[in-house]
């Protein structure tokens, strides 16, 4: 338990930058997630947290103590990769008794250490097992489980999840969150995955080719994107981003492709300025006196409707939650209330404010 | 329902054919003349029963070529596999460009070894051998390389692991390269040091490669000849005389063709048992007895 600083953080590979000065905060016992699409820095990140990579400039620190320059294994903490990395010529037990040994703990203390972990995590009847007897849950477990006997003042998850299939994934993710409300240990989670970053974090931290794009708790990302790319990548199925101009009375947008949406409010940008309008699939809805729109697509998910609209030849997503008698190549029309609008400068791709 | 199977033992005569031609043969007619007194050319067998294994196993020379054998064959493993995996674990953690050395150590493999023994012999030739010369320049006055029966062993020792280090570090290497380098990632988070992740992660990874290697080299140096035949040809005396130039004594120096297949049997049992023994032990030692 204990907070965890990133200041400044670089890291180059020869001549190959690939984190840009990373700073984060992150409060003691918080559930971090960072996540981002393949290549954006995350997993190197999280071992230069580990000691795994050396930082190249910058400084970690954890519960206060610079730790860059430190070993991992005096670090403390404490990591489950990817592949499980279990040990396989070694039962479940000694396993998760590894770190123990190595530290010189008593066969008693191992033993009970041991023992506790595998408790909290319904390990008992495994411990005489090999890894390659266990199924992927299962190991997934004793990960864990090798983790929490270390008792680290931070864990790091290296996209834990992603070996599991779908079901699985959403067991195990319920799973490590209420681990993280019983233990109460600083977490940080490496994902690609932005359902379980918004299903698990306390905060999260995006990332982009080596930047941090925004910080913050899942809902604030949800809510005001900070830039186009948050804004693209934090919701399923993604925001519509539509570039165009606001209409002269200021309460209607003008796309790009032609064709007008119209809103119930003034939009909070200037007339005429040309912008990237956000729309969230589940803010859409059908109203009478609505923008006209073309069902294109219907496909129905059991619990919701996703429907792919035409505006004048731009594509919008829409997800209702209600069942509505439509077909695909109906004439509709679409509403979304003014204040479920998202801006972005098409310049910076930046959130413009007071929207 | 499968009466098309029925066919395919067809296709299994042409491989057993050859197989029996060039193995089960040969084999099944040295145990056959293992129970005959028979002299090559003289044309008669005398059927004598178990007589050749008995006048074998109460031989003094026997028993002297099979302990210079194990001494030879473990002590050259030895050597080969200590270097060859310590030059593995070097060239793991070197980059690209180091790498390229990789290449000239595998060297000497390449070579054939009768090719590559009379190089070491002219290396290892007294005074004016490379060998000698060299020390001499510093005033050091060199052993008899092949003619002093202990530094006979020696350089038959190091011969063999001069040409047969560079297979068996090639061999760990690849296995190093699929070893999952978070396995080690997560010994030294779990604060094992250099030789703890050694000894407790990385050698059991490669238990299986190093199986193979270690019976691969024991397998082939009980059959060991063709570096020992050219640089000491079994001598002096029969320091380096091993089962198997023993057996070509017994076979085309003293034509006595009987007792020399009879030597030839007990060779495949003693191999086959201490293979076995090998297997088990280190299979036990790292996966606690769990195949």
């Amino acid at each position: 338990m204990a907070p965890l600083t990133i200041q400044q953080a670089t890291k180059s590979f020869g001549g190959l930058q690939v984190l840009h000065g990373i700073d984060i905060d992150m409060n003691d016992g918080e559930f971090v997630v960072l996540v981002g699409p393949s290549g954006c820095g995350k997993s190197t990140l999280l071992r230069l947290i580990a000691g795994l990579e050396d930082i190249t400039t910058g400084e970690i620190r954890i519960d206060g103590k610079g730790v860059s320059r430190l070993h991992p294994k005096d670090r403390d903490i404490a990591m489950v990769f990817q592949s499980y990395a279990l040990y396989p010529h070694m039962t479940v037990a000694e396993n998760m008794g590894f770190s123990l040994r190595m530290r010189g703990e008593s066969a008693e203390v191992q033993r009970r250490k041991v023992e506790d972990a595998a408790n909290i995590l319904d390990l008992g009847p495994l411990l005489d097992r090999y890894p390659r007897q266990l199924s992927g849950g299962q190991r997934q477990r004793v990960a864990m489980g090798r983790a929490i006997v270390r008792d680290p003042k931070v864990f790091l998850f290296d996209e834990p999840l992603s070996n599991l299939d779908a079901k699985l994934r959403v067991q195990m993710r319920s799973e490590i969150r209420s681990l993280h409300k019983a233990l109460k240990t600083t977490i940080v989670y490496v994902t690609h995955d932005q359902i379980e970053a918004m299903t698990m974090a306390d905060k999260i931290v995006v990332m982009r080719g080596g930047h941090v794009e925004q910080i913050g708790s899942p809902m604030t990302l949800y809510d005001a994107p900070a830039n186009v790319f948050v804004a693209g990548f934090i919701g399923s199925p993604a925001m519509n981003l539509l570039t165009g101009r606001i209409g002269a009375d200021g309460r209607s947008f003008e796309l790009a492709g032609g064709g007008t949406i119209r809103f119930d409010a003034p939009l909070g940008a200037a007339a005429g300025r040309e912008v990237i309008l956000g729309i969230r699939p589940e803010d859409v809805t059908l109203a009478e006196d609505g923008s006209p729109a073309t069902i294109k697509l219907i496909e129905p998910t059991g619990a919701d409707l996703h429907v792919n609209l035409d505006v004048s030849g731009t594509e919008v997503t829409a997800v209702f939650h209600e069942r509505l008698s439509i077909e695909e190549g109906q004439a509709v029309a679409l509403a979304v209330p003014a204040e479920r609008v998202h801006l972005f400068d098409p310049e910076t791709e930046a959130r413009i404010a007071g929207d | 329902m499968v009466r098309w199977q029925r066919g395919l033992w067809l296709f299994f005569l042409p491989s057993f054919g050859l197989l029996a031609l060039v193995l089960l043969w040969p084999l099944g007619y040295a145990i056959y003349l293992s129970f005959f007194d028979y002299y090559l050319g003289s044309g008669e067998r005398t059927f004598v029963g178990l007589a050749n294994y008995a006048d074998l196993l109460t031989e003094a020379r026997l028993w002297n070529s099979m302990w210079t054998t194990i001494l030879i064959a473990f002590g050259s493993v030895g050597v080969e596999f200590v270097v060859g995996f310590a030059l593995a674990l070097a060239l793991y953690r070197l980059n690209r460009s180091a790498k390229v050395f990789s290449v000239l150590l595998f060297l000497p493999h390449i070579v054939t070894p009768v090719v590559a023994a009379l190089f070491l012999k002219w290396m290892l030739a007294s005074n004016w051998g490379f060998v000698d010369a060299t020390l001499l320049t510093f005033n050091i006055e060199p052993p008899d390389w092949l003619g002093s029966p202990v530094w006979a062993k020696v350089s038959v020792i190091l011969a063999d692991a001069w040409v047969f280090t560079p297979l068996i570090m090639m061999v760990l290497y690849a296995a190093l390269q699929g070893l999952d380098t978070s396995l080690i990632e997560a010994a030294q988070i779990d604060g094992a040091g250099s030789w703890s992740t050694l000894r407790h992660v990385i050698v059991p990874a490669l238990i299986p490669a190093i199986i193979f290697v270690i019976s691969i080299r024991l397998m082939d140096v009980f059959r060991f000849f063709d570096l020992i035949y050219v640089l000491t040809g079994g001598g002096p005396g029969t320091a380096t005389e091993t089962i198997t130039i023993y057996t070509y004594q017994l076979g085309f120096r003293m034509l006595e063709v009987g007792k020399a297949s009879a030597l030839g049997v007990i060779t495949l049992i003693v191999v086959a048992a201490l293979l076995l023994t090998i297997n088990r032990g280190l299979n036990k030692a790292y996966r606690g007895g769990d195949q």
